[in-house]
């Protein structure tokens, strides 16, 4: 009996292959669409989960409130490992860990490598084996280092590393005590090449800030004996901070808790002192892309099986009178569907491997189909099966349903009803459509308005260096030979790059500042020279810092417009700032420019002079000259007078494009998502006009016997469709306005959502779905009336 | 084999209530080849239909076999249907994707008969029919009158006690609907019971009794042949 299903089944495929296309082609792009995203989901959800110990690893959140308003963040302070160790017997074992990025060097060999210092511990709480070496002793040797596969074959090649010596910015020497595997691309400990003890810590910045209990330096990873209650470990340890400090006389308020690794990625972003949220807002949102366009393609599916009723309806008939049950028609029809989703589903898994890179591209992931396990086998099988029966269902309980006597004696008539599933269907397909296109319109706009936005400073030409030991002696005669040769045209140290927000403070007073303005925090960056110069900043008053030309700029300050507003200084200049007991004078009043997110007003802003702490050189290239004869010349310079240190640089506006792309990403994946949707949605709605102008095949051709032109037939037909498209849009527009709404609030700096949008798309919709629909209404229209009353 | 007593179906629309079947009974015998005849909407293909038990009176009996199967559910029908009953339609009725042997086998696989014992009988029944050398053709690359010989062996594989015709040669030429007929009636001697639904004066000779119908009711019995009980 299946034999003969699937003799039908293949047969009738091939007698319809423009249906069988459609059909086809609809899953086959929806279910490609959503294994990609499930590819996504999957990645995501797997993030540091695959440590051998991870139901048992936490990190640690410090929880405290300011001015009322509730704070939580991932840093501890030094203190905290050997008290959780010592109080709580709960604690098998726990890590301070620091992100560290050291030049490394080895022989001629310098790679600036990213790493962590961290405890001797570490390799056990998390479970990692060592390649060589003996993982359980390599971190408690004081002059040791852990490197990982990939940077030991960066630097020795294919030889053994083992034992070898690794030269630490051009100071200390560690010795290879152990090899790693490489942290997996879904590790948070991915770009962490190497491990180095913590006496490194003590070692190159002293034990001043490891002993303090104030200063949140470190990440503290806990491993916790098993079976432990959470909830009630929570409640034991959270005082901790306290306690160990009740005997000073402002003891620290600071509560700790314990964050499970499977939470890492997911939630971790903190609101009102609580993680809520996070990475699971994107996993969310990309599983009901998914999940809305399988759904589009299954109703697709169904409209199309439905459409080709009207052949089907005789076999039913015929099957039913030679004694098939309606179960049996049942299966059959399901039996149909799987196998067209099989079909569907191994073209969808060829269009997803051969769109993975360019999707990888997209969203900066490594994702891959991972053959060799059984579980992705039985998980395609599976989601292919399931895609079958319910794209299979409604047709198959539909068609299954007819009357043998009706069929095969008076031929098929299709119902008119006023409630019409199908249409049913169809809207819903065009209000998906619909909402997704208006959001991507949205979001791209504000991409968009957000990176017209004016910086407040030339971004273009300007590039960074890392301000190294070497650097720091050098730089006066670096400075003085690029401007010499003409290939910068000036050139300025600061503490952050210009584009990035590495620091703020507070605690300043001034004339006229109040208590509460101690807590007024400011934006902090540093200058020698040249600052506006060098960055393009407007200067709106006063002058430059110039620590060559004046020698008290050691302590000057320039401020921006809105730290001038915020402190209400009426002259500005030459205005006296006080930092406890250091004191500082403005010389000079710049124009707000954006160095944090391009979504958010700008902050007030302090720039120093050098009293303060230096991080990059930057420099505004000389446009004259062509941008890679200037670099190799710079890199000749830097070889001269800085050669302990690779020449490794940074365009500021390459960084600062980065601030876009997580907005970019999601802009890219909803115009391509919102494409596909309208695209299957279109092969339903096609369907949808076929099945009509069938079951009205009788009523054209009596209307064109009686004399009604084409024209008004194929309108007649077509308007019922952009109707339902109307309807569409109806429902998909405040559903659209209200999600695209709350996404703008996460953006300060925001477009308001425009009524036009909202009409183009509409309209477009509309415009699309008439050239689907006017091409099988004109078809009908221009049949001949004989050929459809002969029937009868 | 079969009595009826007084029949009724209706079939209503919104407003209209149409009386399709009126009270209508009569009885046919084992072997027996009956003609029933009428002008359109007189109810003959109702009857057909429900002696046929794909559709359920509104009243009355109906005894097949010594069952009362009036309000067997629908599921009870069809088993009793395939097991007991060929169809034979004015339209051939077969299925378009399936070859001349697929559609002959398929009353076959409904029943459960397996796929060796299968093959022998359906080849048995196309060999009967002369149609054998067409077994592997499909439904649209046969005439007519192949079609209806396809369709009448689709009827008899099972080996169904009744037969019934809905006007079987309403679609052939003359000498394609005379094959039809001597098919019939060869089944017919055989043993196999047949009520055949005709307009046609000259198939209905074929049979032993014609029930004339009109507005749902028997009209009048001509018999035209003696039949002996099997």
């Amino acid at each position: 009996m299946i034999r003969n299903y699937f003799k039908i089944a293949w047969r009738s495929l091939f007698a319809d292959k423009k249906y069988a296309f459609m059909n086809i082609a609809g899953l086959a792009v929806g279910m490609a669409a959503a294994v990609l995203i499930a590819l996504w989901i999957v990645d995501e959800l797997s993030f540091d989960r695959s440590y051998s110990t991870t139901d048992r690893l936490y990190q640690v959140y410090s929880k405290d409130s300011f001015d009322g308003k509730s704070n939580i963040w991932g840093r501890t302070p030094g203190p905290l490992v050997s008290a959780l160790k010592s109080d709580f017997p709960e604690v098998e074992d726990a890590v301070r860990f620091a992100e560290d990025t050291e030049l490394l060097s080895v022989g001629d060999k310098r790679l600036n490598t990213k790493g962590a210092i961290t405890d001797s511990g570490f390799l056990k709480v998390f479970g990692v084996a060592s390649i060589s070496g003996n993982a359980a002793t390599a971190l408690t040797n004081p002059s040791g280092i852990v490197i990982t596969q990939s940077l030991s074959k960066k630097i020795f090649g294919n030889t053994d590393a083992l034992g070898k010596t690794i030269r630490i910015n051009n100071k200390f020497d560690r010795e290879i005590t152990a090899i790693i595997p490489d942290f997996p691309s879904n590790s948070r400990f991915h770009k962490t090449e190497f491990l180095l003890p913590f006496e490194y810590w003590l070692q190159a910045w002293g034990s001043g800030m490891t002993e303090s209990w104030t200063a949140n330096n470190f990440i503290t990873y806990v491993l916790l004996k098993p079976n432990m209650d959470l909830e009630m470990l929570n409640n034991k340890i959270q005082n901790t901070i306290r306690s160990h400090t009740s005997s000073s006389s402002d003891p620290v308020q600071t509560q700790i808790m314990l964050h499970p690794a499977s939470k890492w990625r997911l939630y971790s972003k903190s609101e009102n002192g609580q993680l809520i949220g996070g990475e699971i807002t994107n996993v969310w949102r990309m599983g009901r892309i998914a999940i809305f366009i399988l759904l589009i393609a299954c109703i697709n599916f169904m409209n199309l099986s439905t459409a080709r009723s009207g052949k089907r309806a005789k076999e039913v008939g015929i099957r039913k009178v030679v004694g098939g049950s309606r179960k049996s028609l049942v299966f059959q029809f399901l039996g149909e569907s799987v196998l067209l989703s099989f079909i569907s589903g191994a073209i969808a898994f060829a269009l997803a491997f051969i769109f993975l890179p360019s999707f990888n591209l997209l969203v900066g992931k490594s994702l891959y189909f991972s053959y060799d396990n059984p579980s992705f086998w039985l998980i395609a099988f599976s989601f292919i099966l399931l895609t079958g029966l319910l794209a299979g269902s409604y047709p198959a309980f539909f068609l299954s349903s007819f009357k043998p006597i009706k069929v095969l004696k008076s031929g098929f008539k299709l119902s008119k009803n006023a409630f019409n599933p199908r249409k049913l269907l169809v809207v819903s397909q065009f209000a998906i459509a619909i909402l997704l296109i208006i959001c991507t319109v949205i979001i791209k706009q504000q991409t968009l308005f957000a990176k017209e936005r004016d910086l407040g400073f030339d971004e273009n030409n300007l590039l960074y260096v890392t301000l190294n030991d070497e650097l720091k002696g050098n730089y006066e005669i670096i400075k003085k030979e690029l401007i010499a040769k003409n290939l910068a045209t000036s050139v300025t140290k600061t503490l952050s790059p210009i584009s990035k927000i590495q620091s703020d403070r507070w605690g300043f007073s001034w004339e006229g500042s109040s208590e509460s303005d101690k807590k007024q925090d400011f934006i902090y960056l540093s200058s020698d020279a040249d600052f506006i110069k060098t960055s393009g900043v407007k200067l709106v008053d006063g002058r430059d810092i110039d620590i060559y030309n004046y020698k008290s700029d050691s302590t000057a300050l320039l401020l921006n417009e809105k730290a001038v507003k915020v402190m209400g200084l009426k002259n500005p200049i030459g205005a006296i700032i006080r930092d406890d007991d250091k004191q500082m004078h403005v010389v000079g009043v710049v124009k707000d420019f954006i160095m944090g997110s391009p979504y958010e007003p700008v902050q007030p802003l302090m720039i120093e002079g050098p009293s303060a702490w230096f991080g990059y050189v930057n420099m505004r290239l000389n446009p004259l000259n062509a941008t890679a004869d200037n670099l190799k010349q710079i890199e000749a310079i830097f070889k001269e007078h800085n050669p302990l240190f690779p020449f490794e640089y940074s365009f500021t506006d390459q960084q600062y494009e980065l601030k876009f792309k997580g907005e970019q990403t999601m802009g890219a994946l909803a115009s391509i998502f919102s494409g596909l949707t309208i695209f299957i949605a279109c092969l339903g709605l096609f369907a949808l006009a076929a099945y009509t102008t069938e079951t009205r095949r009788k009523e054209i051709g009596i209307r064109k016997v009686l004399g009604a032109p084409v024209l008004l037939i194929a309108t007649l037909l077509s308007k019922d469709f952009l109707k339902l498209v109307g309807i569409a849009f109806v429902i998909a527009a405040p559903i659209a306005y209200f999600v695209m709404n709350n996404w703008l609030e996460n953006y300060q700096y925001r477009i308001s959502i425009e009524w036009w949008v909202f009409a183009v798309v509409g309209l477009s919709a509309i415009l699309i779905a008439l050239i689907t629909v006017s091409f099988q209404a004109i078809k009908a229209a221009i049949a001949n009336p004989v050929k459809s009353l002969r029937t009868e | 084999m079969i009595t009826i007593t007084d029949l009724e179906k209706y079939y209503a629309t919104e407003e209209v209530r149409t009386i399709a079947l009126n009270k209508l009974s009569f009885k046919v015998k084992e072997g027996e080849f009956v003609a029933v005849m009428g002008p359109s909407g007189c109810g003959k293909s109702t009857l057909l239909n429900i002696l046929g038990l794909l559709d359920d009176p509104d009243g009355g009996s109906f005894v097949f076999n010594g069952i009362e199967v009036a309000g067997f559910n629908e599921r009870k029908r069809a088993d009793l249907r395939k097991h007991n009953i060929g169809f034979v339609f004015q339209s051939f009725n077969l299925i378009d994707e399936l070859t001349v042997f697929e559609n002959v086998e398929l009353p076959l696989i409904y029943t459960g008969v397996k796929p060796a014992e299968r093959k022998v009988r359906v080849d048995a029944v196309l060999e009967k029919m002369q149609i054998m050398h067409r077994r592997k053709h499909f439904p649209q690359q046969l005439s007519g009158g192949q079609q209806q010989r396809v369709a009448v062996a689709r009827a008899v594989v099972n080996n169904p006690k009744l037969i019934l015709a809905d006007e079987p040669t309403g679609n052939l030429d003359s000498s394609n609907g005379n094959e039809v007929m001597d098919l019939l009636t060869e089944l017919n001697e055989a043993g196999t019971t047949i009520i055949m639904v005709t307009h046609s004066e000259h198939d209905a000779k074929y049979s032993h009794r014609i029930i004339r119908m009109l507005d749902g009711q028997k009209v009048t019995e001509n018999v035209l042949a003696e039949f002996k009980s099997v």
